[in-house]
């Protein structure tokens, strides 16, 4: 399987005043196209800096970054903002849609940024998808107009509307309840196999490492180890990491 | 393409729904700009409505386009100021006609008017002065042998004047006495004026009146000091050129100054303020003020004084009433009133005494009644004035001018500024200003002929007079030796030595100083003096003299008033390629201190909105910050799925520019109304001065583009400015911001 992500010895010191705080201490890890990989660890021990950095919304401090087969440190900002357009789809804990917008628009909007397909072509694409997350009745509505499982449907949508290589998600199902979180993981993991998408996501919600392909473990900033779902769940990951603070 | 219009598309979507989603912050952003816009096109609409005004009414009356003087004076030329009585110090334009051709070679002058402008003390008479002259000339008839009937019955009517005008002075005595320390008032003055009031001094009158005339003259006429000094400041030119420069001018009494006559014309206002009766003066102000303004005596004090200042002040009628008239106005007082009273001054006083409900009957009555018996202008049409002035070499000339009438100006009736020039014939200005002119020089040489004079040069005019040294040490001159005494010759030929009351005869050295402009023989008080005035008064001037002559500077109407630099600057070379020291300036500079208050009434108003507009500056900043930092999230959102942070800035910018657009353009469009509205009813003008201002009764506000365009664009400058560091802000929200809903 042909790489996706490669990241080597990163780390990442963030300065609070005059104190340097290091997030990632030389983290190592490899995800293969078409992975479905939980990264989990307590609070603090660096998933969401791991997810940034892979995300290419920031660079390490030392130690190298490839997505799609680029060096992030090499990127110029610009260079960096294409890179997430055309190859990241995002999925945040609180789904940031942009509220004054449709569910149409915000799907369309990294279409618009992309500047790639026609207005036919973009609402061709935007409206199967939305059927494929089970909102073609709800193209028109405001997010407001939503709920929280349908919100993070649209999220799903438009992480996924430019047919990006990999896509990141933050939580997914933090913010839902376990049966509408349960309808998301099964949305995104059908959609890692029937489209072969890459996902990566930080959890530490037990049920939702076990449909991952394999469980990557922080602490501290530094790696830990990496099992697979099954393993993880063996190895008492959920009964390791107190559900409170996790993230 | 379609994708950028897409993306714009989006942009604006975006831009749009955030104003509408933070209404408040839209609404105020939105409201000052409105209130900006609004503002710059009516105040800009209103000062350049005025700066027009102002324009119109400097040009108009008196300026022209262009004023153009001699580039060798040491003040600049100010035809509007002059507040105060000295002059700017003017080289004089020797050759009018040579001025006159240069100007009008250059191709944008339409006409050129002659001018000089310079200010006099004429004193207006002295009521007692006049009854005692009609007195004596009566007394002489009777004594002569000649009074006709009439003449007695003028006789016994002017003692009764004289005898009215004493009760007045032994009122102010007492009145005085009240006043002021007694030792302060001489007593012989109060003695003089209680033996003149006595019924013995009129009994003895009759008997012996030339005495009493000279008792009344040396002790009683200083006393009554009535006479007001006019200062007038006037303008001397060519009247019929003036009158055609100025198509706003026009004759209210009387005629224009016939051509080739000397003559001077009254302006209306200054007519009206100065020479009219004080008290008729101050009705018309409360009636004017009251029918045009709607202000009310009860409520204004500038009313409430005019009214105290009548009521008080009924000396000025007193002293021109004699006996028969203070008998009328008794009667007719005490009908009108319903008053016993037998005090004529007492019911005057009262008569004068005027509030909003019997104003305009008084007002009336004053008018139909009173007015017919009284002298309203101490000045009338047809009289003749004598002009006092000081020359540029600091003798005192004079000259008699009969007056023709008044003149004001279209609109500017009531204008104090406007009104402020009288009018004088060139020819009359230049003896008063002390150019020698064509008639003086031909009256001199004259003289120099009769007088056998001959021109000595100042180095050696010492020993001319006085002889040399040599000379001077003779003991005795040698019989017969030629007169060593040099003198301006007087009129006459007559003429004082060296030794007080040495009359010299004249010798064949008699010599006239150097005639220098303003240095003409003493005008004199005498009675030969007197008539060659009158004679000059009646005589007839070649109209050519006007063209010929010298002038201080000369007023240019344009045929395209809008090129005025252009015009300038031909002007100042044509004067340069003709050798003329000819220096052409501006209406606005022209105009001194009034024109002046055009740049200022600019300069207020580009400070004015300077101030607004960067208080407004700070404020929408301000909002535009806040509102960018509740939406850090979303613009993070918005970078992380792929945004550039062009898109982010266009999208704050298009914010910016549709609150700018809209509400700018509203504010625009509701001033514009606003102007067109009150352009149609016109801003009554608040008070005479604004009069000149407004170039008229009322504003009419005209809507200049140049105003809806300075608005937008100073709309949309403070809008980009105000979205700069917001939008900068905004650029630099990380996309990690995104991902910052908790930390894990």
């Amino acid at each position: 399987m042909k790489t996706i992500v490669a990241v080597k010895n990163a780390t990442k010191n963030y300065a609070l005043g005059k104190v340097t705080v290091p997030a990632l201490r030389g983290v190592d890890l490899e995800v293969a196209e078409g992975e479905f990989l939980s990264i989990a660890g307590p609070s603090g021990s660096g998933k969401t800096t791991l997810l940034n950095l892979i995300g290419c919304v920031d660079t390490p401090t030392s130690g190298i970054v490839e997505v799609a087969g680029k060096d992030t440190r090499k990127l110029s900002e610009r260079e960096l903002t294409n890179l997430r357009l055309n190859t990241i789809g995002f999925i945040f804990q609180s789904f940031n849609l942009v509220q004054v917008l449709s569910v149409f628009q915000n799907v369309e909007l990294p279409l618009l940024l992309q500047k790639k397909l026609n207005g036919a072509q973009r609402a061709e694409r935007v409206e199967a998808l939305l059927k494929r997350v089970g909102l073609g009745e709800h193209i028109r509505h405001r997010p407001s107009e939503l709920s929280g499982g349908q919100r993070q449907r649209v999220a799903i949508a438009r992480a996924l509307v430019t047919r990006p290589q990999l896509v990141l998600a933050d939580e997914p199902t933090a913010n839902l309840d376990s049966v509408t979180g349960q309808n998301i993981l099964d949305l995104m993991k059908e959609l890692n196999q029937t489209e072969k998408t890459t996902f990566i996501f930080s959890t530490h919600d037990a049920r939702v490492m076990s449909h991952a392909s394999s469980v990557v473990r922080l602490a501290d900033g530094k790696f830990v180890d990496r099992l697979s779902g099954a393993e993880a769940i063996a190895a008492g990951v959920n009964r390791k990491a107190p559900t409170a603070g996790v993230s | 393409m379609e994708g950028r219009f897409a993306t714009f598309g989006i942009i604006a979507k975006i831009a749009f729904r955030n104003l509408f989603a933070s209404r408040l912050k839209t609404m105020i952003v939105g409201g000052i700009i409105l209130g900006g816009a609004l503002l710059v096109v009516v105040v800009g609409s209103f000062v350049d409505s005025v700066v027009a005004g102002m324009r119109r009414s400097i040009v108009g009356s008196v300026a022209g386009d262009i004023q153009v003087y001699s580039a060798q004076s040491k003040d600049p030329l100010e035809v509007m100021g002059g507040f105060s009585l000295e002059a700017p110090d003017l080289a004089s334009l020797d050759d009018f006609a040579k001025v006159k051709q240069v100007l009008e070679g250059v191709p944008n002058v339409k006409s050129v008017v002659p001018m000089g402008i310079n200010g006099a003390i004429v004193p207006s008479g002295n009521t007692i002065d006049v009854a005692l002259a009609h007195l004596r000339e009566l007394v002489r008839r009777k004594l002569s042998g000649k009074a006709t009937a009439d003449d007695l019955a003028a006789y016994d009517a002017e003692k009764g004047h004289v005898h009215q005008i004493l009760s007045v002075l032994q009122g102010d005595i007492k009145n005085a006495r009240q006043l002021q320390d007694e030792k302060a008032l001489s007593p012989e003055d109060a003695a003089a004026v209680n033996k003149a009031i006595s019924p013995a001094f009129w009994a003895d009158f009759d008997k012996n009146p030339l005495d009493s005339l000279e008792f009344l003259e040396n002790k009683i006429a200083p006393q009554a000091i009535d006479a007001d000094m006019l200062f007038l400041r006037y303008v001397g030119t060519d009247p019929a050129a003036f009158a055609h420069a100025f198509d706003r001018m026009k004759i209210v009494d009387g005629t224009t100054i016939p051509e080739g006559k000397r003559g001077f014309l009254f302006s209306k206002f200054v007519y009206e303020d100065q020479v009219k009766l004080k008290t008729a003066r101050r009705l018309d102000k409360i009636r004017t003020a009251r029918n045009e303004r709607g202000e009310k005596i009860a409520t204004d004090a500038e009313l409430k004084r005019f009214v105290r200042e009548n009521s008080n002040q009924v000396r000025e009628i007193m002293l021109q009433l004699d006996a028969p008239k203070t008998a009328l106005f008794r009667d007719k007082l005490q009908k009108q009133m319903g008053s016993s009273e037998a005090d004529v001054a007492k019911l005057l006083s009262s008569f004068f005494q005027t509030d909003d409900a019997n104003f305009d009957e008084r007002y009336a009555f004053f008018y139909k009644e009173l007015a017919p018996s009284l002298e309203l202008y101490r000045i009338r049409i047809g009289d003749t004035l004598t002009i006092k002035a000081f020359t540029r070499s600091g003798y005192v000339q004079s000259v008699n001018v009969p007056v023709y009438g008044t003149f004001d100006f279209t609109g500017l009736e009531k204008s104090p500024q406007a009104g402020a020039l009288n009018l004088m014939d060139m020819v009359s200005f230049r003896d008063l200003y002390g150019f020698l002119t064509a008639e003086r020089a031909k009256e001199i040489g004259e003289l120099k002929k009769e007088m056998n004079a001959r021109e000595i040069s100042r180095d050696n005019a010492e020993a001319e007079l006085f002889g040399t040294k040599e000379e001077i040490a003779k003991p005795e001159p040698a019989p017969g030796a030629p007169a060593t005494v040099a003198l301006a010759a007087g009129k006459h030929g007559r003429a004082k030595g060296k030794g007080a009351g040495d009359a010299v005869k004249p010798t064949g050295r008699t010599i006239v100083a150097e005639a220098t402009p303003g240095l003409n023989p003493p005008p004199g008080e005498g009675l030969g003096a007197k008539l060659a005035r009158e004679e000059l008064v009646k005589r007839v001037y070649d109209p050519a003299q006007l063209e010929s002559g010298a002038v201080l500077n000369a007023a240019v109407i344009l045929k395209d008033e809008s090129k005025i630099p252009q015009t300038i600057a031909a002007i100042n070379a044509a004067g340069k390629q003709a050798g003329l020291p000819l220096k052409a300036i501006t209406w606005q500079e022209a105009s001194g201190f009034i024109g002046q208050m055009v740049v200022a009434f600019q300069a207020v108003l580009l400070v004015l909105v300077l101030i607004i507009f960067l208080v407004a500056l700070v404020i929408i900043s301000n909002a535009l910050v806040m509102a960018t930092l509740q939406r850090v999230q979303e613009i993070g959102t918005l970078r992380a799925v792929g945004a550039q942070r062009r898109f982010i800035l266009a999208m704050l910018v298009l914010e910016g520019l549709v609150v700018a657009a809209v509400f700018g353009g509203a504010g625009v469009v509701l001033g514009a109304v606003i102007v067109k509205i009150v352009g149609k009813v016109g801003i009554p003008a608040p008070n005479d001065v604004s009069y000149f201002f407004f170039s008229g009764p009322r504003l009419h506000l005209t809507l200049g583009t140049g105003n809806l365009v300075a608005a937008l664009f100073i709309v949309f400058v403070v809008s980009g400015l105000s979205s700069l560091y917001p939008a900068w802000l905004a650029m630099r929200v990380n996309p990690r911001t995104a991902m910052q809903a908790e930390e894990g």
